[in-house]
């Protein structure tokens, strides 16, 4: 009882007043919609693009976008109280049967490990040198996020979504392939109204061009970046298929043998034959919604 | 405003239940399953196995082997290391270290509906095959999900992880002594024979039954119940075969045999493949 009685005055003042982080004990209410993927597989894209979409009065920056689509990790338990209803809220979370509805974003793992290490860069969390297998050791294991493996993550939503109805799957890969199809699947799942003008200028006003310019305008108005190093920007490639030249084809391979299987089920091709065939993922079931 | 003072005041002192935001160290060692799983006497064995001096009952279970859900943060904190924690969560990545129980859905739903009886949820003659609707659709009385979102999240995600040990109840009652010296190798206890023999003869059905009258109306999960009715029921495996109707049996099967089957567990009903329904 030294200097923990501070802090727990502190949780305990801001808890009073609602000031607090809720994170898991968010109160979620029954016509919530989650927007759910394992980081760094295109969460903030698609955050900008249905803030767009439910709020076109008020064009998303990275200055309002915690406001508009928070992430229970970042935002104080009041704001979230304060919400229009229905909220859209971001998640990285493994899966919680409490989320009433959830359109859950999956990106090819290759892509993904790419990503977080230049991401990890820009956080200062590893050095420009840091060797890539080291980070796809890490990566495999799970140690780079605390949201479990990517394996780990997409495999408890997918076994969990057979035959549910309030259940959305979206690959990042279809999302950048045609964006207004995906995002207008999106608005008939979440029975939105939006024509297609709407979904356009949503489109529009999410774009990586119009993404990365608002970052140099305001490099430090988001949680995401704040503190991070300038010379790096969070909106990088944008793409998809940057492993095949980013990625040494031994670690591409690496990742294929720990999750090929769910791989392929969700459509992304090997490079390589995987090394093991995971006995765990003999029979996945593929959810409605899933594209073929 | 006042239930926020008190959360506030609660935090402050550290006399709140964390539940899932609780704090966890790199050696704990959860013991997860699903509610009526055979969570109880699994605390039993391991406590008697680990702590054997301590002389685990239902006055002091649930010191030995606490729910993060039903205890507070200062005592959590307080315990000895490693700390073994009792969960009926899904799946939560920062596990360090998880022994988890599995049971055939079909018994954990009439476990689940005699124990739903004595803490009065349900009355005397609620019809089962109505309560099994609910169990298969997710109209439950706690929040963990259904069997089959809580197993699979649990079940799909274990890879060859070495950090996870899956041992089913029906295996636990068939050859206890050996999934006991697995568990005790799993968290580093010698699997010395006459410890384990010993742990097994102290969390025995008939013993926890007495435990139970002696000690019924003090613990927590009890005391708040019908004392007519037993939490240690049955204490058996296959139940269901004479109690479950048939078309009970064959909707569990239907929605979750694709599961219940990867885990080990033969359906009755020919052809209850999992089709898929929309269960929600």
């Amino acid at each position: 009882m030294r200097i923990p009685i501070v802090k727990h005055l502190i949780a305990g003042g801001k808890r009073a007043l609602g000031l607090h982080i809720p994170f898991r004990s968010l109160v979620i209410l029954p016509d919530d919609i989650f927007l759910v993927s394992f980081p760094k597989s295109g969460n903030t894209w698609t955050r900008f693009l249905l803030a767009n979409l439910r709020f076109p009065g008020e064009p998303v920056t990275w200055a309002n976008i915690d406001r508009l689509i928070p992430d229970p990790m970042g935002t104080t338990k009041r704001d979230f109280d304060r919400m229009p209803r229905p909220r859209i809220i971001k998640s990285h979370e493994c899966f919680d049967p409490r989320y009433p509805r959830v359109v859950y974003i999956v990106r090819d793992p290759r892509d993904v490990v790419v990503s977080q290490y230049h991401y990890h860069r820009k956080l200062k969390k590893i050095e420009d040198d840091s060797p890539i297998e080291k980070f796809v050791t890490r990566f495999l294991a799970g140690e780079t996020c605390p949201h479990g493996s990517w394996g780990q993550n997409i495999a408890t939503w997918l076994y969990t979504s057979e035959g549910n109805a309030r259940f959305l799957l979206l690959r990042y890969e279809d999302l950048l392939a045609d964006t207004a199809r995906e995002l207008a699947k999106v608005v008939t799942f979440l029975q939105l109204s939006a024509s297609p003008e709407q979904i356009a200028q949503a489109v529009e006003r999410s774009s990586a061009d119009r993404m990365r310019k608002l970052e140099k305008e305001q490099p430090d108005r988001n949680t995401l970046m704040k503190g991070s190093r300038k010379d790096l920007s969070f909106v990088r490639a944008a793409g998809a298929g940057g492993w095949r030249s980013d990625l040494p084809a031994p670690q591409a391979a690496r990742i294929e043998a720990a999750w090929g299987h769910l791989m392929q089920h969700l459509g992304y091709e090997l490079s390589s034959q995987p090394l093991v065939e995971p006995r765990e993922y003999a029979s996945l079931p593929i959810p409605s919604g899933v594209p073929r | 405003m006042i239930k926020r003072l008190i959360a506030g005041g609660k935090q402050l002192l550290g006399l709140h239940y964390p539940g899932r935001n609780l704090r966890i160290f790199p050696d704990d060692v959860f013991l997860v399953s699903y509610p009526k799983s055979g969570n109880t006497w699994t605390r039993f064995l391991i406590a008697n196995l680990v702590y054997p001096e301590k002389h685990p009952d239902f006055a002091n279970i649930n010191e030995l082997i606490p729910d993060p859900e039903g205890i507070s943060k200062r005592h959590l904190e307080q315990l000895p290391r490693p700390r073994y924690l009792k969960s009926h969560q899904y799946f939560d990545p920062r596990y360090p270290k998880i022994i988890h129980i599995v049971r055939d859905p079909r018994d954990v739903v009439l476990s689940e509906y005699y124990f739903d009886i004595k803490r009065r949820a349900i009355p005397d003659d609620f019809p089962l095959d109505k309560f099994v609707s609910r169990f298969v659709s997710g109209e439950l009385n706690h929040p963990y999900g259904t069997w089959a979102e809580n197993t699979a999240t649990w079940f799909y995600t274990r890879g060859q992880s070495p950090r996870l040990l899956l041992v089913t109840y029906e295996a636990l009652q068939s050859e206890g002594a050996r999934q006991m010296a697995k568990i005790a190798e799993f968290i580093g206890v010698p699997a010395d024979p006459a410890r384990i023999a010993f742990a097994l003869e102290q969390s025995s059905a008939d013993r926890m039954r007495e435990l139970e009258k002696k000690q019924g109306h003090l613990w927590s999960s009890t005391k708040q119940t019908r004392q007519d009715k037993p939490f240690v029921r049955s204490a058996k495996a296959g139940g269901w075969k004479n109690e479950l109707s048939e078309s009970s049996v064959a909707e569990i099967e239907s929605a979750w045999g694709r599961l219940m089957r990867e885990i080990g567990y033969e359906l009755a009903v020919a052809n209850a493949v999992s089709v898929g329904a929309d269960r929600r």
